[in-house]
């Protein structure tokens, strides 16, 4: 499940809560406006890095991955963040991100200790040990249930250690919301999404998107998600009729004796399907930013699907043909991009806001690290 | 030389921005708002924490957890700070020396193509042995046996108790002539026109119908079991796995996808079937089971016959003839070979008196009246 929208902190970028934008261009001259004067024209993040640059930290960060065989990870990790938030900008203030490396290797341990021991455990005595088969199957239970428990555990955590490492202007952002909430909202989009063949999902997606942003903050004021799951439904089938439709045309040709348009049909089915597909997505990020607010701003996104089109196709021509070398520049065009439709509209009554930090550990970004939770790209 | 600068201050408990002016001096950087008050920030306790790059304004923190911070947005203020207190140049970024980092990460991406072409040409390999030589018997029997299912599935195995049992005296006579090792040989015959053989991890060899039906004699089939035999005991199929992994280890290193290794672990025990040893382990497979075959007293003729043929045919263009394509260079092996075989210890003993090889070799079609 690729994630790549506002609330799902997917790369930085679109990430920790969404970040509050502003007019950049002067970056750094001091033009200051009396606080609280802020004008309400749409704001806009900035991003100011390089893929070059971003190259040089990646192939250092390689050969000191390899010299202390994988150890440096960690610091890698948090030195490409420090510099993808160091280069993104709102009202001309750049994002800080004070994580450590030290302190991601601890949540490493700790994850694996906590996440990976029992299931190794579990996968021995599922698949090694002579055991009663009861105890087999109980295992092969257990290690399904440890990953449905854990995998939602993960996502609240990395979110919870990425906000509250993430500031701007000297506030922290941070993340209140409990890991059970959202295990049973996990739990529940899981289940009823399989038992309605998939057709649960988006309203699964949107109460995951409200209880993500819902539950992040500035300093100490909470954004807010206004979504309804009908309309991200609408979209979802909208996006999958295309297809249906071509099937059925396909096998009515099929049984009225036109093999050839069935085949015809056959042929369609997939970019049919990819460029609805890329469609919904755009609706997506659009649905949720849209309705996310902050005090009386409010978010908005003018990403279109043609947009994300050439979006994805230019980079995958870029990784292709570069063999992947490509790909710090193809992150930084995913960052600029996200930044050029998104816009924050209306007042931001950045007075009213006060520091106010929450602990975080790092087990629940070490988790993520090692479940592939779909929600994380940095 | 400047000494005074523009910058903002962040208090680190409102979102505020207030205007400061900043001036350098010797021990430390005396902050000063419009709003009236002047401060002393001792070098020493500043902490830089952006400003490393081209174009980005330098942030100073000072403080705990969460600091008061400076921003100074002006071109050559690290160079003003490191004349203005030289003593504390190291505890701040030096610009001058961005072109110097740029050397150094050209320097890098090449250190990277050596360590990588280092490990893959020499460090995987020598680790692979070592670790090959430290995996129980046990877990290469489990290993092998999950590859079983793969390379010998259940309903292609030709089964034929009478005939297997003529080909399993041949693998008990050829044990007779290694010293003990701590695996029981398991040979299968596959259904399938391949002219190959292959062994997986733990004693589990794989003959296919087309290279039984190929032999003349006992003797030549013992030929091609003692060099698998001596894949197994010498750890050639635990060994190429683990390289294998490895490989799959340096490339999720490189690329930082942890997912990958393990779908590449799982996908190897089906890469056994297409493994290529090293030359140096075809070598010693040969060598070692030639020795085998003295030792247990088989006529060496057999193996370098069937060799020879093998050779011969490969030739031509057989598309079935796989078992020089696993078993590469055929010609310098056969001469090795026979060197080997001159130093024979004493006449041979006849394998599988009184029993037609004619039949045997015909394991998978139903047997006669």
């Amino acid at each position: 499940m690729e994630e790549s929208s506002p609330g799902s902190s997917a790369s930085f970028l679109r990430s920790p809560s969404p970040p509050p934008s502003g007019p950049a261009p002067p970056p750094w001259m001091p033009t200051d406006v009396p606080p609280g004067a802020e004008s309400s024209a749409d704001r806009r993040p900035t991003f100011h890095g390089s893929g070059g640059t971003l190259l040089g930290i990646r192939i250092v960060n390689v050969l000191l991955i390899l010299v202390t065989l994988g150890v440096y990870y960690c610091w890698a990790k948090t030195r490409v963040r420090r510099y993808l938030f160091s280069e993104s900008a709102f009202e001309g203030d750049r994002f800080a991100y004070h994580g450590t490396g030290k302190e991601l290797l601890l949540g490493f341990l700790r994850a694996f200790v906590v996440f990976l021991v029992p299931i190794i455990v579990l996968s021995i005595v599922r698949d090694q040990l002579d055991v009663d088969p009861k105890i087999k199957t109980a295992a092969a239970f257990l290690i399904s249930a440890l990953f449905l428990f854990f995998i939602p555990v993960a996502m609240v955590g990395s979110r919870r250690y990425r906000l509250s490492r993430t500031s701007w202007r000297g506030i922290r952002f941070s993340f209140r919301g409990r890991s059970l909430a959202f295990i049973s909202i996990f739990l529940k989009g899981y289940f009823l999404s399989g038992l309605t063949f998939g057709l649960y999902y988006p309203f699964y997606l949107t109460r995951r998107q409200a209880f993500m942003v819902a539950n992040s903050y500035f300093g100490n004021e909470p954004f807010g998600f206004d979504g309804d799951g009908w309309e991200l439904f609408r979209s979802f089938m909208l996006s999958i009729l295309p297809t249906v439709g071509i099937l059925g045309v396909g096998w009515i040709a099929r049984g009225a004796g036109h093999p050839w348009i069935g085949n015809f049909c056959i042929l369609l089915i997939l970019p049919t399907f990819g460029l609805s597909w890329i469609w919904y997505l755009a609706h997506k990020r659009r649905f949720f930013w849209d309705h996310t607010y902050f005090g009386p701003a409010r978010f908005r996104s003018t990403v279109a699907g043609g947009a994300l089109l050439g979006l994805y196709v230019v980079n995958a021509l870029l990784l292709l043909s570069t063999l992947g070398l490509a790909w710090p520049w193809v992150q930084v065009r995913n960052i600029r991009f996200a930044y050029r439709y998104l816009s924050l509209d209306g007042p931001l009554e950045l007075e009213r806001i006060q520091q106010q930090a929450q602990f975080a550990s790092a087990t629940g970004e070490g988790l993520a690290g090692f479940l592939d939770t779909g929600f994380d790209l940095g | 030389m400047r000494y005074e600068w523009r910058a903002y201050y962040l208090d680190g408990q409102t979102a505020i921005r207030h205007p400061a002016t900043v001036r350098l001096m010797r021990d430390g950087l005396e902050v000063g708002t419009p709003g009236g008050w002047t401060r002393l920030w001792p070098y020493g306790e500043l902490r830089q924490t952006q400003g490393f790059y081209e174009g980005q304004e330098v942030r100073l923190e000072r403080g705990g957890e969460l600091s008061e911070a400076l921003l100074i947005p002006g071109q050559g203020f690290l160079e003003s700070l490191r004349a203005v207190a030289p003593q504390f140049g190291s505890h701040f970024h030096d610009p001058s020396r961005r072109g110097e980092r740029v050397r150094l990460t050209i320097l890098a991406a090449v250190a990277i193509v050596a360590i990588i072409g280092a490990l893959y040409l020499w460090g995987i390999p020598v680790l692979a042995a070592v670790a090959a030589a430290r995996v129980p018997a046990a877990w290469e029997e489990q290993l092998g046996q999950s590859a079983m299912a793969y390379l010998a599935p259940r309903e292609l195995v030709c089964e034929d108790p009478r005939r297997q049992k003529a080909l399993d005296a041949i693998v008990a006579r050829l044990r007779t002539g290694a010293p003990a090792s701590p695996y029981t040989f398991r040979l299968f015959v596959v259904n399938d026109p391949l002219v190959n053989a292959l062994a997986a991890p733990g004693g589990y060899i794989v003959v296919y119908r087309g290279l039984l039906e190929r032999t003349h004699s006992p003797e030549e089939l013992a030929g091609v079991l003692a060099h698998e035999m001596q894949h197994v005991i010498q750890r050639h199929a635990t060994q190429a796995l683990i390289q294998h992994a490895s490989t799959g280890l340096l490339v999720a290193a490189l690329t930082g996808d942890m997912t990958g290794p393990l779908a590449y672990g799982v996908q190897s025990a089906r890469v056994l079937g297409q493994l290529q040893y090293s030359r140096r382990a075809e070598a010693q497979a040969d060598a070692e089971g030639m020795r085998m075959l003295l030792a247990a007293r088989i006529d060496p003729g057999g193996m370098l016959r069937f060799y020879d043929e093998l050779a011969k045919a490969d030739r031509q263009p057989a598309m079935l003839l796989k078992y020089f394509a696993t078993h590469p260079s055929p010609v310098d092996r056969i001469e090795r070979l026979k060197a080997l075989a001159a130093t024979a210890p004493g006449p041979p003993v006849p394998l599988l008196p009184g029993t037609d090889w004619n039949d045997v070799k015909k394991m998978c079609s139903p047997s006669g009246p």
